[in-house]
């Protein structure tokens, strides 16, 4: 492993400063002057159709600048991919769910916006609506859109091997049903956005994204203003756990009222319209059946999933088929099939959220807790025999160039002390062990590649001009702690000028694990540019071969000798007197194949790497109350290499919060019909310091032959892992095993009092 | 309904505004104060990332009408930091890795700085009672608790005197 100067190293967040001081600005701080408020008329309705919207009332209200419906749209309709386009941001024909946008104010200030929502009248008809996936896929439902028969949005569907054969060879076969509700992200930033065109027509917006370049394509077509005339620009954003990754209505909103009134506009979500109004987790029902051989090895397995996607597409065949996708790449499997159906319901929009379905990864390692139970096996046993290894092909065709997943689950192991533990805990104390994998540098059909530039100032220092966006994992530190090791400057150095449609090149954003593998790639290829560069100007003056040369502590020196080295700042000083360009230039393209398509064709190259993570935790479970008290967790992930480790252990860490102790025990969305009953912080349990457990983390490295200095995902297959160990160290501590996710307190006790009777009955 | 005049103090200066009766200190410090470093996450203080110290104390400012403050003493995050530089807190924010996306940061300083005000050695524990009501959907907590018990041992504030 080559020595670095930055890379590897715990450094802290180059960002830190400013939120620590309250110096850094997010959308909602900002302001400008003249700003109106916008705010959005929703639906009241989970179906109808819209008949009249007569605003003549709030535009008659002193302070109203303006109100916009379908009427002053295109009627553009958005979708993730060509064949999902079913959004109209302001319907003209009718609403699809509670809360969905009908109509939006901008006046002077909040209290005359919100008194204007009020005066705005619309005539609806109510249609019939449909809440549970099951009874919209049923004959005779009503149809949410017309195209789509039987409210089915996605069918995915997988065949490899031969499933059947793989069955009937099996030693012992198991078929279970899997369920989870709802979840939500519950950033800490409400979504917001600012929006404010100049004279030229070019579009200024601020929003929390995780992709500016992402949320200006669709914004330039539904305004129908050209790709260069959308300037997203950056601001810090308080989170997004997948939750951003789309063009959300209000961006669209806030332009259009800035367009009609010639004034900046600012919309600022409320906690619930950033629950109900942006985008959930999919709720799911898993059936999974899975045949093994006598060693606990899968020879088949056959999932079929039902999604509830709510009113529209959004990601829906990505978010269709990554369950599958993460756990294929996890565990072996010869021959499996899979069906996923993502159903329409007259409920909130869902997208892609950290834990890929819950009911999926969960209801796969429960039930090889079952099948090893049978077996006389281990669960630790039986994931090393199934564990995925470098060298091999997932089923649907992804090479794996590298994976730990074995050290993984045998370090987390060790340090949980599982020998000493599994089995031999006392009663209502349990231990359980999940394992997942995550795409790494994954276009998805959507989007590719990113490019960088890299700049000087004749003071030594370097500007790195970059699409990737910081939405809180830490993106901004990746790309100066690359920039500082190729260029050998010191991080203070390096100045960015990043997630800006105007100034930054193409980049696919900060979603679905991406950034470093892709966007932190151009910035490297952009510096070793940059410095090959500088190396010819200092070679000449060094009587030296640039090859023999290195970049380090600002000085440019032959390797070995760095006393008779020469200033950074020198050389570029000579580049800028010499006519000689420096800067530098950077491009990433994965390597995928092309011809893969979610639906269509979903075989092939996915992604280039693919991380492995292992969670074991230990729970103890209170049979009075339900209640589970997490004891100890261990995390251990193949993140390829550990490019920050300070900031890798706070993304397991969170991880462990959001998958497990958040995603397992409390969070879950429950329904009046198609209304969310708790879309606040205040009935959505999400976890608080006092519940969190001691949290080792393990920072497993493979090397990646393809990822920046080997680095792949860190923190997502801890979500997810987590979530599974979990559930099955609480399923160990009752001796029942669960299906219904989240295990809740009354989930929990209900089936220790079934357990018990159960018992009594056995004894009669 | 008209606006009534309301005199604190911010960070060590004197303010006297013109509020509306119904205004939370929240508006009346990042609207009208254009101290933004104080967030709003949720309106009914349940998230904690509006939380600043009155007369050393950890409120909601979501919560707390603008009026109720007349006469005292409002510290929020842009205060934190003295003339020497960034308070101890902050120094082991950064150092530890507790800030993420750092929207909730602000609170969790204001409502570790106040736990510190009264209690300069708590334990682990009571760093988590007191940072109960500040929610964090990024780091799972574990590093602010870190940062928390750092600073703690690295300077001990002494006791608030209006305290």
């Amino acid at each position: 492993m080559p020595e670095y100067s930055y890379i590897g190293k715990r450094m802290p967040r180059i960002d830190s400063l400013a939120k620590v001081t309250g110096a850094a600005k997010y959308t909602a701080d900002l302001k400008f002057p003249r700003m109106l408020v916008g705010k959005v008329l929703r639906s009241p309705l989970p179906h109808a159709r819209i008949l009249n919207i007569d605003a003549s009332r709030a535009l008659r209200l002193p302070g109203v600048k303006a109100v916009v419906t379908g009427k002053d749209t295109y009627g553009e309709k958005w979708g993730v991919f060509r064949y999902t386009q079913d959004q109209m941001f302001l319907p003209l024909d009718k609403v699809r769910y509670f809360g969905e946008e009908v109509a939006a104010v901008a006046a002077t200030d909040e209290d005359t916006a919100l008194e204007a929502l009020e005066l705005i009248k619309v005539d609806y008809e109510e249609l019939p609506a449909v809440f549970d996936p099951m009874e919209a896929i049923a004959p005779g439902a009503p149809l949410i859109h017309d195209d789509f028969p039987q409210n089915i949005n996605i069918h995915v569907h997988i065949e490899v091997g031969d499933v059947e054969g793989g069955f009937a060879k099996s030693y012992l076969v198991r078929e279970d049903t899997f369920t989870a509700a709802e979840e939500s992200y519950f950033q800490g930033e409400p979504y917001a956005v600012v929006a404010r065109f100049d004279l030229d027509g070019n579009l200024e917006i601020w929003m929390p994204n995780a992709g500016p370049h992402m949320k200006a394509k669709p914004l330039s077509n539904a305004l129908r203003i050209p790709l260069h005339k959308v300037h997203v620009r950056k601001i810090a954003i308080g989170g997004a756990f997948g939750g951003r990754s789309e063009i959300s209505p209000a961006d669209f909103i806030c332009a259009l009222l800035a367009r009609k009134t010639g004034r900046p506009v600012k919309i600022v979500y409320t906690r619930e319209e950033n629950t109900v109004c942006t985008r959930q987790g999919h709720s799911m029902i898993a059936t999974i059946k899975t045949g093994v051989d006598k060693t606990g090895r899968v020879l088949a397995r056959d999932v079929t999933c039902y999604m509830d996607g709510g009113a529209y597409s959004s990601t829906g065949p990505i978010a269709t088929s990554v369950p599958f996708l993460c756990m294929e790449q996890a565990y072996k499997m010869d021959s499996v099939r899979y069906n996923g159906y993502r159903i329409y319901t007259n409920k909130p929009i869902r997208g892609m959220i950290r834990v890929h379905g819950r009911a999926f990864a969960c209801g796969v390692d429960t039930q090889l807790d079952m099948i090893a139970e049978e077996l006389g096996m281990d669960p630790v046993e039986i994931r090393l025999v199934n564990a995925r290894e470098a060298g091999e092909y997932t089923p649907t065709r992804s090479y794996v160039a590298s994976c730990a997943m074995k050290e993984t689950i045998l370090k987390a192991a060790e340090k949980a002390r599982w020998k000493e533990k599994w089995g031999k805990l006392p009663k209502w104390r349990g231990i359980g062990i999940g394992c997942n994998s995550v795409q790494t540098g994954f276009p998805m059909g959507i989007r590719g590649g990113s490019q960088a530039i890299i700049k000087f100032n004749e003071d030594g220092g370097a500007t790195v001009i970059s699409g990737v966006v910081d939405n809180g994992q830490g993106n901004d530190n990746m790309l100066v702690q690359i920039a500082a090791e190729e260029l050998g400057l010191r991080p203070e150095d390096i100045q960015l000028v990043t997630a800006d449609t105007e100034v930054t090149p193409l980049d696919p954003g900060a979603y679905s694990q991406v950034s470093t593998f892709i966007g932190g790639q151009a910035v490297r290829l952009a510096a070793q540019d940059a410095r090959k560069k500088l190396f010819q100007i200092a070679a000449r003056a060094l009587e030296a071969h640039p090859d023999d040369l290195v970049a380090r502590d600002r000085m440019i020196f032959v390797k070995g000798v760095p006393h008779k080295g020469l200033p950074i700042q020198k050389v570029i000083r000579m580049g800028l007197s010499q006519g000689i360009s420096v800067a530098g230039e950077g491009s990433y393209w994965p390597k995928v194949d092309p011809k893969r398509e979610w639906v269509q064709n979903p075989y092939g190259q996915m992604c280039e790497a693919f991380s492995f993570g292992t969670t074991i935790a230990e729970v103890e479970v209170d049979p009075e109350t339900g209640k589970v008290k997490v004891l100890e967790v261990v995390a251990a992930q193949d993140v390829g290499f550990a490019l920050n480790p300070l900031v890798l252990e706070g993304q397991f860490q969170g991880a462990v919060a959001m998958g497990g102790q958040g995603g397992m025990l409390t969070e879950y969305h429950f329904w009046d019909g198609g209304r969310v009953m708790n879309p606040t912080q205040l009935e959505y349990k999400v976890p608080l310091a006092i519940d969190m457990p001691k949290i080792h983390t393990i920072i497993v490295e493979s090397v990646d032959p393809k990822g920046p200095y080997g680095a792949k995902e860190a923190g997502m297959s801890i979500a997810m892992s987590a979530a599974q160990a979990y559930s099955a160290a609480i399923c160990n501590a009752i001796g029942v095993y669960l299906k219904d996710y989240p295990l809740t307190p009354e989930k929990i006790l209900k089936a220790i009092r079934e357990k018990e009777e159960a018992g009594e009955k056995t004894h009669q | 309904m008209s606006k009534r005049i309301v005199k604190f103090r911010v960070n060590g200066e004197e303010v006297e505004l013109a509020v509306e009766p119904h205004w939370t200190l929240l508006e009346a410090l990042r609207e009208e104060l254009d101290l933004t470093g104080t967030k709003e996450g949720c309106s009914e203080g349940v998230c904690g990332s509006c939380t600043v110290l009155v007369d050393g104390a950890p409120v909601r400012a979501c919560l707390t009408l603008a009026l109720e403050v007349e006469g005292r003493e409002i510290l929020t995050v842009e205060g934190l930091g003295g003339p020497d530089g960034l308070d101890p807190l902050q120094r082991a924010f950064i150092e530890r890795g507790a800030v993420q996306c750092g929207f909730c940061t602000s609170g969790m300083l204001m409502a570790a700085k106040g736990l510190l005000l009264e209690n300069p050695n708590p334990s682990q524990e009571d760093i988590k009672r007191a940072l109960a009501g500040n929610i964090c959907r990024c780091t799972g907590y574990i590093k602010i608790i870190e940062a928390v018990e750092e600073a703690a041992s690295l300077s001990p504030t002494p006791i608030h005197e209006s305290r």
